[in-house]
């Protein structure tokens, strides 16, 4: 569950002008929120083992880019399964009692109306809609919920600024922990990643 | 390099081009045979093992039998045949079943489900015990002149203009022949389909899984047609005034849905026993039990529409087969139908931890056969009131004898599937993409 810390930080990346974001944990010599940090890697073998130790270090707030997928590197990165198919759930059953309501509420109850010759509280004209308006909710939750799970769509990113972020989509594996990790600390965060064999570790800073 | 291409192309039609090496290939059986899952032990089943559920089965089989027996001379033959056509109904549906997803597994060249793939192979060739029962269900009809299907009745054929008109479809002889078309048909592809696996396993030629999949590509369409008219000819002529041209996926339906129900119940009581450790995984129930979950929707799907337009257009010759299925006693099975053959299994199976426990996705896949055995019940015995004027509701005795000649079907079904399972490995042993099975993975 994000706290609200989160999700103020969360709208001020679309609504600059409504929200502010909150003073940063860290801050570079140049005045700069710090982003978080970043490590270098050549082999898959070698980042699927640093993710790992990041794993078992503690830390949550922190992601693995490669230039392919790594089977399995989800379990290496301890990644818990996705909320999405919770909220998919709830939507779809929210669609269908709409549906029952608002057509038996109409045609059964608050104004009765003779179709057909057919029953007032026929259950079958009833089930089309239900279905539709299941699948309507559910569709829409999928798209959105999984857009602001994952912070889609958004005009820039702090990582954009390394200049040696690039690489991830020719030859490099990067793991960055954020500095809104609760874990985060500069010196100790650094040790880990020496520890687990990466290279040209930098401090990311958010340019904004 | 582009003379070895230009040879392929040439050669690519014929069935019996592989698309692994020779060197490959020795190099796969190589792994294989160094692979501690594959040892003996763990991929074949011990007779006394299957005997363990088999023998009890069939004593509860051939009680029920003699009970549906005792029923033709307490109540009538009708009652005690109606209550063997649904089970037959219900294993020709697991048994066709598997045959549609073998034939689906080989044309679309599945990887992951060739450690399922034996036991869908070895349903499907049990498909002959339906079979002989409807050829000899259909003497019946056709000797005794129309028990269940009364357009056979001599005196109801009398001066009916509607069964004059359909008389080159719906009669004795044509009947007797079609079924035996059916029979040939299922058990040629069902028999060729399992020989080939089984000599693969000996031989190791891999050229069998190539030909396996030329003459899939045509048994599906067979099994489509076959399978519908199948369903026309015994389910749907109950009752000559009626039509729907959705009955044959109706049916196809309970077939898809039977027979991936019965593969989990099949590999859970394997694993049980011990077998196939690391080979049939959680990972392969989990597909199966995605199989089993979308034919639950498929048949709400199928059946719902067919009741809906059937209900919405009201017209008297289709609207009087949802009549006698909901007005003569039999409202309560309908609406049993609607809750639990789909929205409780619904609710259940949606649950992915459901669907990857062996234990648990087999006792929906019982729950779930048993469903299917009410649907057949659901679809024959309200005809048994309509067709006859002296017959009131059903009573307590009746549908003990239904029971009993239904459970008594599948029970001596179910000792044929443990005798059949011990004959060959549980799995195909050298198929050339089981190491994808074996490393068989979701993602999601």
């Amino acid at each position: 569950m994000p706290n609200i810390k989160e999700l103020i930080s969360f709208a001020a990346d679309y609504f600059p002008m409504v929200f502010r974001k909150p003073a940063p944990k860290y801050v570079s010599e140049s005045g700069n929120r710090v982003y978080g940090m970043v490590a270098e890697f050549h082999e898959t073998p070698k980042v699927y083992h640093a993710a790992e130790m990041v794993r078992d270090a503690g830390y949550s707030k922190w992601d693995v880019h490669t230039p392919f997928p790594i089977h399995d590197i989800e379990t290496a990165m301890g990644m818990k399964t996705t909320k999405l198919p919770l909220m998919a759930g709830g939507a779809a059953i929210t669609g269908v009692i709409i549906a029952i309501i608002l057509q038996w509420g109409t045609t059964a109850y608050l104004y009765p109306t003779v179709v057909q010759g057919k029953p007032f509280e026929a259950w079958e004209p009833f089930v089309p809609i239900m279905f539709e308006l299941g699948v309507l909710l559910t569709a829409f939750t999928c798209i959105f919920g999984m857009l602001a799970l994952n912070g889609l769509p958004r005009f820039h990113h702090p990582l954009f600024s390394h200049e040696r972020f690039y690489k991830v989509s020719d030859n490099r594996f990067i793991i960055c922990i954020e500095s809104d990790d609760p874990k985060f600390d500069p010196s100790t965060t650094r040790a880990l990643l020496e520890k687990a064999g990466g290279s040209e570790i930098a401090l990311i800073e958010d340019e904004d | 390099m582009s003379q070895s291409i230009n040879q392929i192309a040439a050669n690519h039609p014929a069935p019996d081009i592989t698309a692994v090496s020779d060197q490959q290939w020795a190099h796969r059986l190589e792994s294989f045979a160094k692979d501690a899952r594959m040892h003996e032990d763990n991929i074949n089943l011990p007779a006394s093992a299957a005997a363990k559920i088999g023998r009890p089965m069939l004593v509860v089989g051939l009680l029920m039998l003699v009970v549906a027996a005792i029923g033709i001379f307490s109540i009538s033959f009708k009652h005690a045949l109606a209550g063997i056509e649904i089970g037959v109904f219900t294993i020709l549906a697991i048994s066709l079943g598997s045959l549609f997803w073998t034939m689906v597994f080989h044309a679309l060249n599945a990887g992951w489900s060739i450690t399922l793939r034996r036991q869908f192979e070895n349903l499907a060739s049990l498909v002959w015990i339906p079979a002989l029962c409807l050829i000899v269900i259909a003497i019946i009809e056709v000797a005794m002149g129309g028990v269940l299907l009364t357009w056979l009745d001599p005196a109801v054929r009398q001066g009916n203009h509607l069964l004059e008109v359909k008389a080159p479809y719906l009669n004795g002889p044509f009947l007797l022949v079609r079924v035996l078309i059916y029979a040939i048909c299922w058990i040629g592809l069902s028999q060729m389909l399992l020989g080939w696996s089984r000599k693969a396993d000996e031989t190791g030629d891999r050229t069998l899984g190539r030909k396996a999949r030329w003459w899939s590509s045509f048994g599906i369409p067979i099994f489509a047609f076959s399978a519908t008219f199948c369903a026309f000819d015994f389910l749907m002529s109950l009752d000559y005034r009626f039509f729907s041209t959705m009955w044959g996926v109706y049916f196809f339906a309970s077939c898809a849905l039977g027979s991936a129900s019965a593969v989990a119940i099949i590999m859970t009581l394997v694993k049980s026993a011990g077998k196939l450790q690391g080979v049939v995984t959680e990972e392969h129930f989990h597909d199966l039990g995605k199989l089993v979950f979308a034919f639950i929707v498929f048949w709400a799907y199928v059946s719902f529409s067919q009741y809906f337009l059937i209900w919405y257009a009201n017209i008297p010759e289709e609207t009087m087969f949802f009549t006698a299925r909901r007005a003569m006693g039999f409202d309560w099975l309908f609406k049993l139908m609607l809750i639990g053959h789909f929205a409780a299994p619904f609710l259940v199976l949606i649950w992915r931890p459901i669907k990857r426990s062996p234990k648990l996705l087999s006792l929906m896949g019982i729950y779930l056969i048993l469903m299917i055995a009410l649907d057949m019940a659901w679809i024959i015995l309200p005809m048994l009131n309509i067709n006859d004027a002296a017959a009131t509701a059903p009573s307590v005795p009746g549908m003990l004898i239904h029971a009993a000649g239904a459970l008594g079907v599948v029970m001596i079904f179910g000792w044929f599937v443990c005798g059949k399972i011990t004959k060959s490995p549980l799995i195909p042993t050298k198929d050339p993409m089981l190491h994808e099975a074996l490393g068989h993975k979701n993602y999601v």
